[in-house]
């Protein structure tokens, strides 16, 4: 039973690590939806372990429990977990629902799908909805050339065509009741963006433009004294480069992904088991 | 696929286009801007649709139809409700997608590089 709270975060620890190694060359489309699932079932697994674990202390509280009070502090640490996974998860829900309703008060996008707001900050936002809409700003459309602005109104549309939003909501909801998914967490979103990135060129017919597109718009609003070297890692230079090699079919990582769901399930069977013994 | 648009594109971009420019532009300018793959008529309809809902504005000019430039006011405004929904480090994060996220952490200089093999 010990084992039993290393259990899920052991697991957790171990799809934040290998989950973007496995999807480095898969096709994104597959990457983002394999990701999500894994990050929605181990945080399922995590809270299903928590939640075991946690009731034993609801047991040892009541008077007629038949158990003499092995589970102490284990259970203590679960029921903590549980609340504050619970407390994060509602701050997330809360803090998305309302960012989405108010960039779609932003303006309303009549007979373009397209509202643009002029300010000089250069930004380009899909904001979903039935239908959902592109809202760029004047910094955003001035720092691009036609084709460019092209690209990235494909790209936009993209993530609205393609329900980004959801994965993404989904893989941040997971990650909010369980932190140690935050990677995960971000992994999907760089995916959904390598996903429109690809979309984009194919609805554009050029993979280059898509690539100048992104790292044009990366740049604006960058002057050219950069204070802001660093030692890359950023998903922007992984796009463009992916964007100069022919689009990626890999199904590999999803198996490495597959794995570590089954994984998942079998650690909720475990435990369960340690539970009802 | 090069030249499809899909339904709807075509405003989207007629509206980036004049939102882009200095100055008002004619349904010529507007299809010069967005490629040549595109008739001149199918642009000016698209104007006109546009002018009647009105999303964008336009004037005549002497024999030469009318020129046309988006509605600045309405821009403004959801420029000031954009600046508050973006305010804050929590909603920024939280912030659906955005084409691209803070360059933080990225040598701005690899990527300029980057820009001009792209160019070539």
């Amino acid at each position: 039973m010990s084992l039993a709270v290393p259990l899920p975060v052991a697991l957790s620890l171990l799809l934040a690590i290998l989950a973007p190694r496995a999807v480095r060359r898969t096709a994104p489309a597959l990457a983002a939806r394999g990701l999500v699932v894994a990050a929605v079932v181990t945080s399922g697994a995590y809270a299903a372990c928590l939640l075991m674990l946690a009731s034993t202390l609801m047991e040892d509280l009541l008077p007629l429990s038949t158990s003499d009070g092995g589970a102490g502090p284990i259970a203590a640490v679960a029921a903590v977990l549980l609340a504050w996974g619970l407390w994060r998860l509602a701050g997330d829900l809360a803090v998305r629902r309302g960012m989405r309703r108010r960039l779609r008060g932003v303006g309303r996008p009549r007979g373009s799908g397209l509202v643009v707001a002029e300010w000089d900050e250069p930004h380009a936002l899909a904001v979903p909805g039935r239908p959902g809409h592109v809202l760029v700003t004047t910094g955003m459309l001035r720092a691009l050339d036609a084709g460019e602005r092209r690209a990235m109104l494909a790209h936009e549309r993209a993530h609205l065509t393609r329900h980004h939003d959801r994965l993404v909501s989904w893989a941040a909801a997971a990650a909010a009741f369980d932190p140690f998914l935050a990677s995960v967490r971000d992994e999907v979103a760089h995916q959904a963006e390598r996903w429109a990135d690809e979309e984009a060129a194919a609805v554009v017919g050029d993979r280059a433009l898509v690539a100048r597109a992104v790292t044009r718009a990366a740049l604006a609003g960058h002057p050219p004294s950069p204070a802001t070297s660093g030692t890359g890692g950023s998903g922007i230079l992984h796009r463009v480069r992916a964007l100069s090699h022919p689009a990626p079919d890999s199904e590999r990582g999803i198996v490495l992904l597959l794995v570590l769901i089954a994984v998942a399930v079998a650690e909720v069977a475990v435990v369960a088991a340690a539970w009802l013994a | 696929m090069r030249g499809h648009r899909a339904h709807g594109a075509l405003a989207a971009e007629v509206v980036a286009a004049l939102a882009a420019a200095e100055a008002p532009l004619s349904p010529a300018e507007v299809q010069a801007a967005l490629g040549s793959e595109l008739g001149e008529d199918k642009v000016q309809a698209t104007l006109v649709r546009l002018w009647e809902i009105g999303v964008v504005a336009r004037r005549p000019v002497e024999g030469r139809g009318h020129v046309y430039w988006p509605m600045r006011d309405a821009a403004a405004d959801a420029a000031s409700r954009m600046r508050t929904a973006l305010a804050g480090r929590r909603p920024k994060r939280a912030a659906l997608r955005q084409f691209v996220t803070s360059l933080r952490g990225v040598d701005a200089d690899r990527l300029r590089a980057l820009l001009v093999r792209l160019r070539s």
